[in-house]
């Protein structure tokens, strides 16, 4: 007798928590289900709670449907913004550097097409020859970013990018007069504005680090290999704004950079996992008339996901 | 812990090691890439009169006028041969000889008694329009003047390999004492070494068969 009274409590206690309190449930995981967590009654109190009277068998009124959730992520996945540090680290170590600033989309968090625009100062005096070089100008790239980590939705990003860069600059080169040790004569040697167009290709390496939210710090190699600069009659740039001296016609380089994620636009990620519902199970036909409170169902949704460490609650829905 | 952020360690290793190594690098990769061979040399090429290469086997001495004058003493004596000096020679007063004060133009020699060769290279003047380089010949008596039209400009490839200067040759003519012809085949003079201007001498080479 007084287990079946402690029955007739239990089930009780399950039928009044489901209407309200189901959001206080723990996160089923799948080999849970299914799963009956509570039974009907067609008999009420008066506070609407389900009396369970003696003889009675209890009817299911909700299920638990499990669905196994793909992988999906969304296309878009906002802008980032970045500025390298690097080129003023460079500037006041060498005679070269420069500032830097980019603008990407994150497409997938796989693809990134970037466009990076820049200002670039070189002042070069070789010691041996008395020879200056001066040029500061703009320089732009445009390319993009291919995230190669296998899993694309953490936040960390190893990559690889190519990068077509442009500049028109002017330069100017002066140094000591040229004697001519035959016929005799000398005349000083000073250009100043000569006008140069280049253009060169990049290929990069790097990687990103979440640091704290939507802040990445990372850094990049560069390989770098000129295409084509304006021919002058006097000279030939020593060192285009955004590419770097023209000692080869390829150099290396690099860059770090601060990195922020604006997440304009970006909509939710679904993640690989299981997505859980609890549903009403649909009643028998009866004759009385429904009404629009029976139509509705009551659902609540629990999302969750399953990563490496068990199961996560994302989100929760309740319909009523 | 989220597993994105179970890497970050050790990237952040690979950071550091990055910096580290870019910093390193900044100062340490230079090289120069000066050409060891950077005489900027007008070259001339030897032909028979029908274009063919040869060895030309005359000794040649080319002679090209300077800026300003000289004076010339010349002393002459029926039945001996002709003395030109270039300070006075009061002996050769004494002697009998009469004395002739002329202003001649500066000259320098650029090549000197150049044998069977099938070519030669000479500088050019850096300020000058026009060059006249005098050919003489150990053979005959007879000398060639050749005058070069040029413009020149200076060049820097790289400011650690100083300064050149560059021309570019606008025309070109000259006698006929043994030259037949004479022609630019390419204006570009430079240290890259190609040939600049061609020398088409009189007479045909001499083949096997002949």
């Amino acid at each position: 007798m007084k287990a079946r009274t402690a029955t007739y409590i239990l089930l009780l206690t399950i039928a009044s928590a489901l209407p309200s309190g189901l959001h206080a449930q723990q996160p089923q995981t799948a080999a849970q289900q299914p799963a009956y967590p509570a039974a009907q009654q067609g008999k009420t109190d008066t506070k609407g709670m389900t009396v369970l009277m003696p003889g009675e068998t209890p009817k299911p009124t909700k299920y638990v449907e499990v669905k196994e959730q793909e992988q999906h992520l969304v296309f878009f996945q906002g802008f980032n913004i970045s500025a390298d540090v690097y080129g003023p680290a460079a500037y006041a170590l060498s005679d070269y550097g420069w500032a830097e600033g980019a603008l990407r989309l994150n497409l997938k968090n796989t693809f990134f097409p970037i466009v990076e625009i820049g200002y670039a100062k070189c002042e070069k005096a070789d010691v041996n020859t008395s020879i200056t070089y001066n040029v500061s100008a703009p320089y732009g790239r445009i390319g993009v970013d291919i995230n190669i980590l296998k899993n694309k939705f953490q936040d960390n990003r190893l990559y690889l990018g190519a990068r077509y860069g442009i500049s028109k600059f002017k330069y100017d080169m002066s140094g000591p007069a040229i004697s001519d040790p035959i016929w005799g004569g000398s005349e000083p040697y000073d250009i100043k504005g000569i006008d140069c167009t280049s253009s060169w290709a990049e290929f990069i390496f790097g990687v990103e680090v979440k640091m704290y939210k939507n802040f990445h710090m990372g850094w990049a190699v560069r390989y770098k290999r000129e295409i084509s600069s304006t021919k002058s009659l006097n000279a030939k740039p020593s060192c285009i704004p955004g590419y770097g001296y023209t000692t080869n016609s390829t150099c290396w380089s690099a860059s770090y950079s601060l990195i922020f994620d604006l997440n304009w636009g970006k909509k939710k990620n679904t993640k690989k996992g299981v997505s859980i519902s609890i549903k009403d199970i649909p009643t028998e036909t009866t004759d009385s008339p429904t009404t629009p409170d029976d139509e509705e169902q009551e659902e609540e949704e629990i999302e969750t996901n399953e990563i490496e460490e068990g199961v996560e609650t994302t989100t929760e829905k309740r319909g009523k | 812990m989220k597993p994105n952020m179970q890497q970050t360690p050790r990237v952040r290793s690979l950071t550091t090691i990055a910096i580290a190594t870019a910093i390193t690098m900044l100062s340490a990769c230079y090289s120069n890439n000066c050409p060891l061979d950077n005489n900027v040399l007008c070259n001339f090429s030897f032909h028979d009169s029908y274009g063919t290469p040869v060895q030309y086997n005359d000794t040649i001495t080319v002679t090209t006028l300077m800026p300003g004058h000289k004076t010339i003493y010349t002393y002459r004596k029926m039945g001996n041969k002709t003395v030109v000096k270039d300070v006075p020679a009061p002996e050769l007063v004494e002697q009998g000889y009469t004395e002739t004060v002329s202003q001649q133009r500066n000259d320098t020699i650029l090549l000197n008694n150049l044998c069977a060769a099938t070519s030669m290279s000479l500088p050019m003047s850096y300020y000058r329009n026009r060059d006249t380089l005098i050919v003489s010949y150990r053979s005959i008596s007879a000398k060639d003047t050749i005058w070069i039209d040029h413009d020149s400009y200076p060049y820097v490839e790289l400011p650690e390999c100083g300064t050149y200067r560059y021309h570019t040759l606008l025309g070109i003519k000259s006698t006929a004492a043994a030259i037949d012809h004479i022609e630019i085949t390419n204006p570009h003079v430079d240290y890259e070494g190609n040939t600049n201007i061609k020398i088409y001498f009189n007479g045909a080479a001499e083949t096997p068969d002949e």
